[in-house]
């Protein structure tokens, strides 16, 4: 027989037991919906990770206190010009960030500010777009000026921001003059966007908005790869060294290679435990199938015997039951396959980074498919293997 | 087997007996038969008599434990199972009791089947067994199914699906067991119809007014075959 023929006959089959195959597929359905979003989980969270770390060099370190709030002992832009005097370290700036009420005219926001040192702008890619950068000069004479993000530009005028450059804003009710404005960066790591900070020389940050309460955290660049390691030994030296009251222990001291690798792990683990969930649905459902495929072979017992009397041959027989339960669990992928896609904005309303992609697709087809062939194989081969004469007798 | 290659079926010594438990059944005790081509033959007796059996074992369907059968020249106990397949495909049309009609699908669709399962081309076939249809008097109940049809139109389908492929040997167990006295009288005259076009047919039966019909009537009682009551 013709497979187009079988089809037919297969699908005539299928449709007489509507409710059956449906509750028959509930599982593929499910298992396929989970291995399409494991790869969509995974593919999300692979994106995100290279997302928050791709302006991140890896041989960034960066030196923030173990602790929120105030502390004891801070950091000081003093301790990174220490750990500048290791070989292993090419660069070491201050950062100090907080939140605050930025004024402009009749707008505001509520936005982050960034007090940073002139060389922080190259290290981080930012680039003037209008304007013009920090200088020494205004870390020197801690100048009240500011350059800001573009997004925050935008927020502030509305939607014309050149118009800012050279206008003053209020940071916390503090003064500053705009003095240019950083392109467009994207999405940056933790702690807001560069796009919607305003940055302020350090010197005048440290006195004018934080005081006291200075706080800052180091970023460090290690002179290549290598040398991470070794830096992070340097570092923690001079902490212990000029940091008595707790030395290096108040401080958390993370390289970005470990953090890269570290965050690749636990999106790793993550999809992991989703497939390991994936495949025992998909066996749960693979045996569902089996069962009701044994069935179907039961009640029939004396058309298989009519199949064969009127000249269908062993391999036909078990044609047509494999490709019936093949068909059971391919129907379930497709449908397993569309509402994992219906379940990504869902994802996504749960902050759960999920994006499709054509391989989550077939992952989830060809399973569904290896479960039919899988579990319905034994239950055909039965079939198949009936003898006529038995068959013909079954009532 | 010089005059083998006449014959329909040729069937010699047959015995089959069945192991129940340490019991021997004998249900054929040396049996022969010779069928030839057009002939129109009863094999009657009461139900336990092994009428079916035989008519298993001449329908390939079930293997004799002694003997030899030649069904149209081909030596069928040398056959293999998917040679046997091919044998029922070809050479036999098979017409049930119980008419064994798929409940699933149509008269058409039914009557085309064996004729699907020989690899020809689906138009050709659905022409084929439009063509048996109407021929039987059923044009107007193809699209069916068979809940749909009356017992004697069901018959009729199972008739039609089983000369579409033109076989050598139409085989029909107790054809008018499930039939009324109308239906079973029409099923009678289509099968004369046949015979009369050159059809080979063996009717199974216990029923005598089966017998009284065909041209060559033989007895089965207690596993053996008599050419005379």
């Amino acid at each position: 027989m013709k497979l187009k023929q079988l089809l037919k006959m297969i699908l005539i089959n299928i449709s007489q037991n509507k409710v059956r195959t449906f509750l028959t597929t509930l599982g593929v359905i499910v298992g396929t919906a989970t291995i399409f979003m494991v790869v969509a989980i995974g593919k999300g969270g692979e994106a995100q990770v290279n997302e928050q770390y791709s302006r991140l060099n890896v041989g960034t370190i960066m030196v923030m206190p173990a602790q929120r709030g105030r502390v004891a002992d801070p950091l000081t832009a003093k301790d990174a010009q220490l750990f500048l005097e290791s070989q292993n370290i090419a660069q070491a700036f201050p950062l100090l960030r907080g939140n605050g009420d930025i004024n402009y005219e009749n707008y505001s926001a509520s936005a982050g500010f960034a007090a940073i040192q002139p060389g922080f702008q190259e290290s981080n890619n930012l680039v003037v777009g209008q304007g013009r950068a920090l200088d020494e000069e205004d870390e020197n004479k801690k100048n009240r000026c500011a350059v800001i993000g573009a997004e925050l530009a935008n927020t502030l005028t509305d939607g014309s921001p050149s118009e800012i450059v050279g206008r003053s804003i209020s940071i916390n009710n503090r003064k500053f003059e705009v003095v240019g404005i950083y392109n467009r960066v994207g999405d940056s790591g933790s702690g807001g966007s560069y796009d919607d900070t305003a940055f302020v020389p350090y010197s005048a940050g440290e006195r004018f908005l934080l005081g006291a309460r200075a706080n800052p955290t180091i970023i460090a660049q290690a002179r290549d790869i290598d040398a991470v390691q070794s830096a992070i030994e340097d570092i923690t030296a001079s902490l212990n060294e000029n940091h008595r009251a707790g030395g290096a222990e108040q401080f958390r001291i993370l390289d970005a290679g470990s953090r890269l690798v570290a965050a690749q792990e636990s999106a790793r683990t993550m999809s992991m435990l989703l497939l390991a969930v994936a495949v025992i649905v998909l066996i749960v459902s693979g045996i569902g199938i089996m069962n009701v495929m044994f069935v179907t072979v039961k009640e029939r017992t004396r058309e298989i015997g009519t199949l064969k009397a009127i000249g269908a041959k062993k391999q036909e027989i078990l044609k047509q039951f494999l490709i019936e339960a093949v068909f059971i669990s391919l129907a379930g992928g497709v449908i397993g396959v569309i509402a994992g896609f219906l379940t990504i904005p869902v994802l996504k309303y749960f902050e759960l980074p999920a994006l499709s992609s054509v391989s989550g697709v077939l992952l989830g087809l060809i399973f569904s498919v290896v479960t039919g062939v899988f579990f319905g194989f034994y239950p055909a081969m039965k079939a198949a293997d009936l003898s006529p004469l038995e068959a013909l007798r079954y009532e | 087997m010089t005059n083998s290659s006449n014959c329909v079926i040729a069937a010699s010594n047959i015995v089959k007996v069945y192991q129940n438990g340490s019991e021997e059944l004998k249900v054929l005790d040396d049996v022969s038969i010779r069928v030839l081509h057009s002939d129109f033959m009863a094999v009657l007796g009461p139900s336990g008599s092994g009428k079916s059996t035989l008519m298993n074992i001449l329908g390939c369907l079930d293997i004799p434990t002694s003997g030899k059968y030649y069904l149209d020249g081909l030596d069928v106990l040398k056959a293999s199972e998917n040679e046997l397949a091919d044998i029922r495909n070809k050479k036999i049309g098979f017409i049930f009791q119980k008419f064994n009609l798929l409940p699933r699908l149509t008269a058409l669709q039914n009557v085309v089947l064996p004729l699907l399962y020989r690899g020809i081309d689906e138009e050709e076939a659905m022409e084929l067994a439009r063509e048996k249809l109407t021929l039987l008097g059923l044009a107007d109940r193809m699209g069916h199914k068979p809940n749909e049809l009356s017992g004697g139109q069901q018959q009729r389908v199972a008739i039609a699906r089983a000369i579409v492929g033109s076989p050598e040997l139409l085989l029909a167990d107790e054809p008018t067991g499930n039939l009324d006295s109308k239906s079973s009288e029409d099923a009678m005259v289509i099968f004369e119809e046949l015979n009369r076009q050159g059809n080979t047919i063996v009717i199974i039966t216990h029923d005598v007014e089966v017998a009284e019909r065909v041209k060559k009537l033989v007895y089965i009682r207690d596993g053996k075959l008599y050419e005379n009551n």
